[in-house]
């Protein structure tokens, strides 16, 4: 089962009740500017969430929306950021390292740093992990007052928001924000306005993050066999090749080590060594013959 | 040893030294205390040039590994010990510069044992600590052959190391390959972060690539330097093939780039005049375009001035192009930048300098140009009159004039450091602003409102109706940040000055303030909005539990004194009207205060609606349950105070605060 909170923006009055609940949930104590902040309203290691206010009275709720594929967990090297079966993306501190890649690969820019403590970590909302696996509901949604928060189970939520939107279809724009964006959100929005400000770039696509980086990483294999009988392969051609050439000049015994090269064993590797043509008959450095 | 040589070290151990000094605040204090990182901008110089461009610098090793054992080329093999113990010093500086920009670096082993096989970073952070290690092992004979070394033990070590070199330099080539190409592949997760002209779906082929070029560059820049300093022996026609070498895959770098761009349709962003457009074209030109066409020309090739100045240019330019996609080219919020704290540079300057120490402490002890068994150095240990006679005199005249330069740097470092952490900063507050306002004064025993007169249903006209008359002013108050939070209230000074005191007021406010803020904020004063306070009335607990018999209600031991510090507790008899949603969670154990203002309204009024609406959502009025039930505006003035946020556009003043809630909590008068 996985859990998840729709955010009714035409509801929501604003007045922080949630981040109040949030704040003293996971007491995070009073907000103070953080280096790189400009004013305290912002999400930050003191504010998992926050109210963004914007003209003619919305307000717009930000918080890490506990993507279905996080970007933050795939991104994590020692896997301190996990997604639980509950639907949240929780953090393992005694794990994390402090690389800030989380931070870099938020499409939302979600993840907070505590840039001025001598031993920072990373700091997100959990959706209450701990409170949903006791079977309660996040502090946020228990505060709201306006029932702009609803929690329950993702598959109903998504029913509900696209039941508000057809029930009301002057009211709300066409879009379940969180239903698609990223592959599938665990925090979903329906607005009166658009809501594309609150990720990078106003249309996030449906392709999962994680899959992005995955194309790359799913090649290492081969690039380590390719490459490994590629060099492999060289070597014994040419150190083969150098070999005979050896015997054939003054019959001297075998070498294990690579012996000086002459210019007919490196015609066939010109593009590592371009120059070759360009002197064709230069002898080898007089250093080259010394044997390693 | 040559003059410019120690002038040189001398350069290099000034900024060990102010690395020393910058790395103690590092590690006293944090990151936000020597850098300009932030949540916008959380990687910076320490991963663009000390990671992304150091890794870059040091593919020379491995490279020319190939080109030599792979390829077997041998008239390269006297680059190929300075280029491995160039790698093997990158990397290590990469470690190093990790342990600076780590947020907890004493875990940088915890990708040893936490594998998370999905991570781009995992695979870079394996492949870099495997590489360290090769590194170290094909460099190992080059140490071994020093004199210190010469036992039978320490002989056989290098026999065998010997035997594995093609297995150590294969295994360089595959790890090389998979981490300069994943350092590309970090950046696969930001598609909509990296501008399109940095970001692409190829960015790991095109990492490799241009680290293979860069790598050569490097290779060759090297051998100059160490002409021009060491007066080490220039190869210079297997300099100018390097060169060429170099073009080539230069060359494929620029068709694979612009090609991939074409490909995606965004060649035209290039071109179209923005700052980014801009920077791309200067970087690809500086970087591969002129570089590779200059090493095309025959003269330019062969003259190592040219070599020199084409080899500079993709060095510079690649770590340039390394800068902007980890940096420059990254999105971040609008108006938040980033540029790196000088302290950043020195550590990043600092380390650099160091590692160039240990190249050139290896270069002047073992045989790392000069590839002849059986050949240690035969300078003497580096003894320059004319240096000594220019500083301190006497046989350790360099020493003390490096360990002099390494004080100078600390000390020098030290004035500009915080050393006490990072400063607090004040809380911006919003200026404040005089307004008209509406003042609603029903006398004594009233509370007087202050009304925001901008409001168009609030107009001195509209109001006049409804209330009696004579009780309604107008004057101007001042709108304010009273707590600091963004969200404006009017406040009315001359009423506080007059309460407070007169003249003799000002410095409640004024004068004992916090440090960084300019006057109190509101909240010092009026807390008990927000916060528990004493209230309780022993003479009605007296009458309603009964009189004198009710005393053992509460004082319930029989022999104890009667006094506050024995009472029972107030919850045990007021367990069910404990606020819901209190602050205060967990009352202290002897607490005989009550639960604040808001807590105790909320507590009181709004689980009773709840409940009423749910019960009899007929009967009761629409949205018995909602805040606006209470905290409406256009309710009676006397329920106005207690609305909470705006409710209409006209309200909303300087973008960010509300007056409307200005007209209420705030602008109540106690």
């Amino acid at each position: 089962m996985s859990f998840a909170i729709l955010v009714d923006i035409t509801r929501c009055i604003g007045c922080e009740e949630c981040v109040l609940a949030c704040k003293d949930e996971n007491d995070l104590g009073p907000d103070r500017l953080r280096p790189g902040q400009e004013a305290v309203s912002g999400l930050s290691a003191t504010r998992y969430s926050t109210i963004l206010r914007y003209p003619n009275d919305h307000f717009v709720r930000h918080q890490c929306r506990h993507c279905l594929e996080p970007a933050c967990v795939s991104a994590c090297l020692v896997g301190a950021m996990q997604k639980t079966p509950e639907g949240a993306v929780v953090y393992d501190s005694s794990l994390c390292m402090g690389c800030r890649y989380c931070l870099v690969a938020c499409p939302y820019g979600i993840p907070r740093y505590e840039w001025d403590e001598a031993a920072p970590l990373v700091q997100k909302c959990t959706l209450c992990h701990h409170r949903l696996v006791e079977g309660g509901v996040p502090a946020c949604v228990e505060a709201c007052p306006e029932d702009a928060l609803l929690f329950g189970e993702r598959d109903e939520l998504l029913a509900e928001a696209h039941r508000r939107i057809a029930q009301n279809p002057g009211k709300y724009v066409d879009h379940v924000w969180g239903e698609t964006e990223v592959g599938g959100t665990s925090v979903l929005y329906i607005a009166d306005m658009s809501l594309g400000f609150l990720g990078w770039s106003d249309k996030l696509g449906e392709t999962a993050l994680p899959h992005l980086t995955w194309a790359s990483l799913k090649k290492v294999p081969w690039m380590v066999v390719g490459m490994g009988s590629l060099m492999g392969g060289i070597y014994w051609v040419v150190n083969r090749r150098m070999k005979l050439a050896a015997r054939a000049a003054d019959g001297a015994p075998f070498h294990a080590d690579p012996v000086p090269i002459d210019t007919d064993a490196a015609h066939f590797v010109t593009d590592e060594a371009p120059s070759d043509t360009d002197h064709p008959a230069a002898p080898a450095e007089e250093r080259g013959t010394d044997h390693d | 040893m040559t003059r410019r040589l120690t002038t040189l070290k001398t350069v290099l151990w000034f900024l060990v030294g102010v690395l020393a000094s910058v790395t103690v605040i590092r590690f006293a204090h944090g990151l936000g205390a020597v850098t300009n990182l932030s949540d916008a901008a959380p990687w910076g110089l320490w991963i663009g040039f000390d990671v992304m461009s150091g890794v870059a610098l040091a593919a020379g090793g491995f490279v020319l590994a190939g080109i030599v054992y792979i390829f077997g080329l041998e008239r390269y093999r006297p680059f190929v010990r300075a280029a491995i113990l160039t790698a093997l010093l990158g990397y290590a500086l990469v470690a190093a510069g990790l342990l600076y920009d780590l947020g907890l670096p004493w875990r940088i082993w915890h990708p040893i044992f936490h594998w998370q096989w999905h991570s781009v970073l995992f695979e870079v952070a394996a492949c870099v600590m495997l590489y360290l290690t090769v590194l170290v092992l094909e460099f190992l004979p080059v140490v071994l052959e020093h004199r210190f070394f010469q036992g039978e033990f320490f002989q056989r070590m290098v026999k065998v190391l010997k035997r594995f070199t093609i297995v150590l330099v294969i295994a360089g080539i595959i790890l090389s390959t998979l981490h300069q190409s994943s350092l590309g592949s970090l950046f696969l997760i930001t598609p909509y972060r990296l501008h399109p002209l940095w970001y692409s779906p190829i960015i790991y082929v095109l990492f490799f690539v241009s680290a293979v070029g860069l790598g050569l560059m490097t290779v060759v820049l090297e051998s100059l330097f160490s002409n021009y300093f060491l007066g080490h022996k220039v190869h210079k026609r297997e300099v100018s093939g390097l060169g060429l070498a170099a073009s080539v895959l230069l060359w494929i770098y620029v068709v694979l780039r612009l090609g991939d761009l074409a490909f995606r349709g965004v060649l035209g962003m290039a071109l179209d005049g923005t700052w980014q457009a801009n920077l791309f074209v200067a970087e690809m030109a500086l970087s591969a375009v002129i570089p590779a066409a200059l090493m095309l020309y025959k003269p330019v090739r062969s003259s190592m001035t040219g070599v020199g100045v084409a080899a500079s240019m993709v060095v510079g330019g690649m770590i340039w192009h390394r800068l902007n996609v980890s940096i420059v080219a990254f999105a971040r919020p609008e108006g938040v930048g980033y540029f790196p704290s000088w302290e950043e540079f020195a550590v990043s300057f600092g380390l650099v300098a160091a590692g160039i120490l240990v190249f050139l402490f290896f270069v002047e002890n073992l045989n790392v140009f000069d590839d002849v068994k059986g050949h240690p150095p035969e300078e003497p240990p580096g003894y320059d009159p004319e240096a000594a006679r220019s500083f301190l005199p006497g046989s350790l005249a360099l020493p003390r004039r490096y360990s002099v330069a390494v004080l100078a740097g600390a000390v020098l470092a030290l004035p500009f450091l915080p050393l006490s952490g990072v400063p607090p900063r004040p809380v911006p507050v919003q200026g404040p602003r005089s307004v008209e306002a509406l003042i609603l004064d029903r006398g004594e025993a009233e509370i007087r409102t202050l009304m925001f007169a901008g409001a168009a249903h609030l107009s001195p006209a509209s109001v006049a109706g409804s209330v009696a008359p004579g009780t309604l002013q107008t004057a101007r108050v001042l709108l304010l940040d009273g707590n600091r939070d963004g969200d404006v209230v009017l406040f009315h000074h001359d009423d506080h000055a007059e309460r407070l005191g007169g003249d003799r007021s000002c410095e409640t406010c004024h004068h004992l303030t916090k440090p960084l803020d300019q006057n109190t904020s509101c909240a010092e004063c009026h807390r008990d909005m927000y916060e528990p306070m004493s209230v309780f009335h022993h003479g009605v607990h007296v009458e309603r539990l009964g009189g004198n018999q009710g005393c053992v209600d509460c004082h319930t031991g029989e022999t104890t004194v009667k006094s506050y510090e024995t009472i029972t507790e107030c919850s045990d008899c007021h367990r069910n009207e404990i606020a819901q949603r209190a602050f205060v969670k967990a009352p202290p154990p002897r607490w005989g205060e009550a639960v604040g203002y808001m807590d105790a309204m909320h507590g009181l009024c709004v689980a009773c609606h709840e409940r009423e609406a749910r019960m009899d959502p007929g009967q009761r009025p629409e949205g018995l349950d909602r805040c606006m039930t209470c905290h409406n505006v256009d309710w009676r003035e006397d329920v106005q105070r207690l609305q909470p946020r705006p409710r209409s556009a006209e309200w909303v003043v300087g973008g960010t605060g509300s007056a409307s809630r200005a007209a209420g909590q705030g602008g109540s008068m106690p």
